[in-house]
């Protein structure tokens, strides 16, 4: 016999997504899921931005790797709140591993939360975790293709951020065609250009961070 | 590739309604998967076999429906479909201006359940 089901294969993350989204809006954390291909310079955003930011927006970083500490140790040696979250095989974050980690960041004294997802251009973008928003960093060396051959990371995010243009002379890559074909996929999509190798582009950022969690 | 977590959430649904209607066999799950929903079939179906052993469900078959992407253009005021995974334009008039119509979906339909064969010495008794 049949029996009919009707539910969305996701429904369970959504569900836990959405109780974390409850517990940091009550606490008043504003919250940044942050994807990227591995190496495109998540790590060093999150650097860059806790320095600009200077503790005017205080700052809690969730590291998710599939293993190692690497990153938590950088972010820790800022003296920012950090709590690694090592998935094993899977190549993305999902809901519930953000709900085991709530209680170990100090919530209650934060601004912000950047949660940085395990590098991939793919899976991220599927699973929400309880984000306000998803933003995610795009490197020159990765190519002037890529929107278009990983169109849902750029439709499902609110905020793409070009990183490396320090790198530009060297590499045959448009940031025009960048731009014009996330814009295409995701005409809402906010985009910021940055190295955070000379920092070109980090207060940009960091004063859109500033007027966004203001409003 | 996640297709393993999806594959795993669809079997403990499916798993967990069949108990729940007091059945003990699963025959077929029948799930909806969009073009844009980022999901591939061959690695879905291929991760469900591989986790269906030892379960109620090790016997069943997962089928999928694909659903294209499709869209409704504002400007021409058209429906259409693309044969990729995303819509840049519309296909008739190349107008920047449409709404997403399906393609996202990942949805269970259903499940065909059954009980398990009394064994025959055991019937009439
Ligand atoms: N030239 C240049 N190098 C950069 C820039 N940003 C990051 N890098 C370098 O790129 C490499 C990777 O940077 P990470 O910040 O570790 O990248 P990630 O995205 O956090 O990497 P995973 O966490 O492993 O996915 C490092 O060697 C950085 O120094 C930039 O703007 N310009
Ligand atoms: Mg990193
Ligand atoms: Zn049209």
């Amino acid at each position: 016999m049949k029996l009919k089901i009707a539910s969305k294969i996701l429904d369970a993350n959504e569900r836990i997504a959405q109780d974390n989204k409850r517990v940091f809006s009550s606490m008043g954390v504003y919250v940044i899921n942050l994807m990227s291909s591995p190496g495109a310079g998540k790590t060093s955003l999150l650097e860059m931005t806790i320095n600009e930011l200077d503790g005017r927006l205080k700052v809690g970083v969730i590291e998710g790797d599939i293993t190692g500490t690497d990153d938590a140790a950088r972010i820790n040696a800022l003296g920012i709140p950090v709590v690694q979250i090592n998935t094993g095989s899977a190549c993305h974050l999902d809901a519930n591993m953000i709900n085991e980690v709530l209680g170990d960041l100090p919530l209650n004294d934060l601004d912000i939360v950047f949660i940085e997802n395990v590098g991939n251009l793919v899976c991220p973008a599927e699973f929400n975790v309880g984000e306000d928003i998803k933003t995610m960093v795009l490197s020159l060396p990765e190519g002037d293709d890529k929107p278009l051959k990983y169109p849902l990371m750029f439709q499902e995010s609110d905020v793409l951020i070009i990183n490396k243009i320090d790198l530009k002379p060297f590499l045959g890559v448009s940031i025009e065609k960048i731009k014009s074909d996330a814009l295409s996929l995701n005409p809402s999509i906010r985009i910021f250009e940055v190295s955070c190798k000379t920092g070109e582009g980090i207060d940009e950022w960091a004063k859109w961070l500033h007027s966004t969690l203001k409003a | 590739m996640h297709e393993a977590s999806i594959a795993d959430g669809l079997l403990r649904t499916a798993i967990s309604v069949c108990r729940d209607n007091g059945f003990s066999r699963i025959e077929i799950v029948r799930i909806r998967i969009g073009r844009a929903s980022g999901v591939m079939p061959e690695s879905l179906l291929f991760a469900f076999d591989a986790l269906k052993a030892e379960t109620i469900a090790s016997e069943s078959s997962l089928v999928i429906e694909e659903v294209p992407v499709a869209g409704y253009c504002n400007t021409c005021k058209r429906d259409f479909t693309v044969s990729g995974s995303f819509i840049l334009c519309c296909p008739y008039c190349s107008s920047n201006s449409f709404t997403v119509k399906s393609g996202r979906e990942l949805d269970i339909i259903e499940v065909e359940v059954g009980e398990d064969e009394v064994k025959d010495c055991l019937k009439d008794t």
